[in-house]
């Protein structure tokens, strides 16, 4: 009792975030489907309840009251623990994710070698008093997100939805069936490799702030005034384009394409089991979104209207705003690209993509190291990116599709 | 301050209770579902779906030598940035990497780069990266 009564905004938080996320991909699914209706001329769900919002629920019902198959033939421990998996990675990820006004932690000062001199003692010790008096004023104050001050954000957002990959390999797999074992490989092979170009394209903005902390990273663009996407376009564009293929959506949903391969990885899974694996992978999309915003258009930060000074609310809307945006141009794309062919895939990744963070993250490296303007990285993004278009539009494999089959 | 200070688990407790919750919702939700649905089972409903057909043959067969390529060159790349990441952290910061070092570490992780490159470029020429 004494434990929930002095954490009470903690735990009131989680309880919070998990509803909202789960509320939110649920209705995630009845905006996608409003979308798509209008992309495609068409009304969309509007039966149940006004405008069809109710939608929502009936499908959460639906799936629950249906009938849970395990088919005869599975392994059944991993087919139950495969959804699990999934929807845990995928909400878990979310808990160092700021979504709302988050302050700077306070930073430590340098520690003292031992070679000092007693004035630089006497500094360190104020330097220290300092330090642990905002300590404890950041504590007591409030901060938009689950665990807050945790200094390997970005990592363990990376370290714990690359485990993801196993929802999906082992649903595939325990399954025993033929659409699902070859939607499980491709998604696997598909999902590590775009994971690298992803953990790459964020290196630069890791070296620019010199923090993996998320708090940090809207920090110091707040200060600035400045937001990473002006200086790193090209980072952007690769990490979006990976955490498309990370999400399985459209121009990269082969291991789900319908037309080949039935439902892919959950082709032998329904009802609640099937839900989970929706759940995640749209909780995935709103982790990204989020990290989008956070990593390259500043958090709740907009230039001269919300600075560090203005109230939550007004954070907490910006930010609200942005992530909608980027969550509804997911959507978008869903409904005006086709999808890639699974060579094309492969090659899209290690052919174009992790050559170009190398670039990137080489261009950084050299920018901070002479100590140039980092808006010199704006020119050098916008020539490797024009550079590969060219490059791979010259590529005569892929001008016209050739009727050899693929793998 | 010292790097025992600077490290707090208490940082991380509340990732541990929102993982709690999240398997105790995943347990929930697998009771329930089993439990609420029906459970009208036929041989048929319980077969591997193939458009309809009876299976032929097991699902688990070998599959394309592609597929261990990838997770291999995934593996390079994937330690490979696992090393660079603290480097990264630490290496333009106040306070990160002092400055007599800052050229030796500069050049260090362009050699650790291009020893990676020749890695990538021997893959490519290999064919690695086709898929047809």
């Amino acid at each position: 009792m004494d434990f929930i009564y002095a954490n009470w905004p903690v735990l009131l938080t989680i309880l919070v975030v998990f509803g909202a996320l789960q509320g939110t991909c649920g209705f995630l699914v009845y905006v996608e489907r409003k979308v798509c209706a209008y992309m495609q001329d068409r009304i969309g769900p509007n039966r149940v309840g006004p405008f069809g919002l109710l939608q929502v629920l009936a499908d959460g019902l639906k799936f629950l009251l249906k009938e849970d198959i395990i088919p005869s033939h599975v392994d059944k421990v991993l087919f139950i623990l495969a959804p699990c998996i999934a929807i845990t990675t995928a909400m878990l990820a979310f808990a160092v994710v700021p979504f709302g006004a988050a302050e700077m932690p306070p930073q430590a000062p340098l520690p003292l070698n031992a070679l000092a001199s007693p004035q630089e003692a006497d500094a360190y010790k104020s330097a220290m008093a300092t330090y642990t008096s905002q300590m404890t004023t950041y504590q007591g104050n409030y901060q938009f997100m689950i665990a807050k001050n945790v200094d390997i954000g970005i990592l363990f957002i990376f370290a714990v939805s690359s485990l993801a990959v196993y929802g999906i390999i082992l649903g595939g797999w325990s399954a025993n069936s033929k659409y699902s074992i070859l939607g499980g490989l491709r998604s696997s092979a598909q999902i590590i490799s775009y994971e690298i170009p992803l953990g790459l394209s964020i290196l630069g903005i890791v070296m620019l702030t010199g923090s993996l902390n998320l708090e940090w990273i809207i920090g110091r663009q707040a200060e600035t005034g400045v937001w990473n996407f002006a200086y790193q376009p090209l980072a952007f564009i690769i990490f979006m384009t990976a955490s498309f293929a990370e999400c399985n959506r459209l121009p990269f949903d082969l291991p789900e394409c319908e037309q080949e391969l039935v439902g892919g990885y959950h082709t032998e899974y329904n009802a609640m089991k099937l839900a989970l694996f929706f759940i995640g992978e749209y909780c995935h999309m709103i982790t990204t979104s989020f990290l989008m915003v956070i990593l390259f258009f500043g958090g709740w930060h907009l230039p001269y209207l919300v600075t560090p000074e203005s109230g939550w609310l007004i954070k907490l809307i910006v930010f609200a705003g942005k992530v909608t945006f980027f969550i509804l141009f997911y959507m978008a794309i869903r409904w005006t690209l086709p999808r890639f062919r699974f060579d094309q895939l492969m090659a899209l990744a290690w052919k174009v993509l992790i050559p170009l963070a190398l670039i990137n993250l080489v261009a950084v490296m050299v920018v901070m190291h002479l100590k140039l303007s980092p808006w010199l990285l704006l020119p050098v993004s916008l020539i490797a990116l024009v550079g590969a278009g060219t490059m791979t539009a010259a590529e005569p494999e892929y001008r016209k599709p050739s009727p050899t089959t693929t793998v | 301050m010292s790097p025992e200070a600077a490290f707090d688990l208490s940082v991380y407790y509340p990732i541990f209770i929102f993982l709690g919750l999240l398997i105790a919702f995943c347990i929930g939700v697998m009771i329930a579902a089993h439990t609420i649905g029906p459970g009208r089972r036929s041989a048929v409903k319980l077969m591997p779906y193939e458009s309809g057909m009876d299976p032929i043959g097991d699902a688990r067969q070998r599959f394309d030598i592609k597929f261990y390529l990838v997770a291999i060159m995934f593996l390079v790349f994937d330690v490979e940035l696992l090393f660079l990441y603290p480097w990264a952290v630490v290496a333009y910061r106040e306070g990160g990497i002092p400055e007599v070092l800052q050229g030796p570490v500069f050049w260090s992780v362009l050699t650790f780069i291009a020893l990676l490159l020749v890695a990538y470029i021997y893959d490519w020429r290999k064919g690695v990266f086709k898929w047809r």
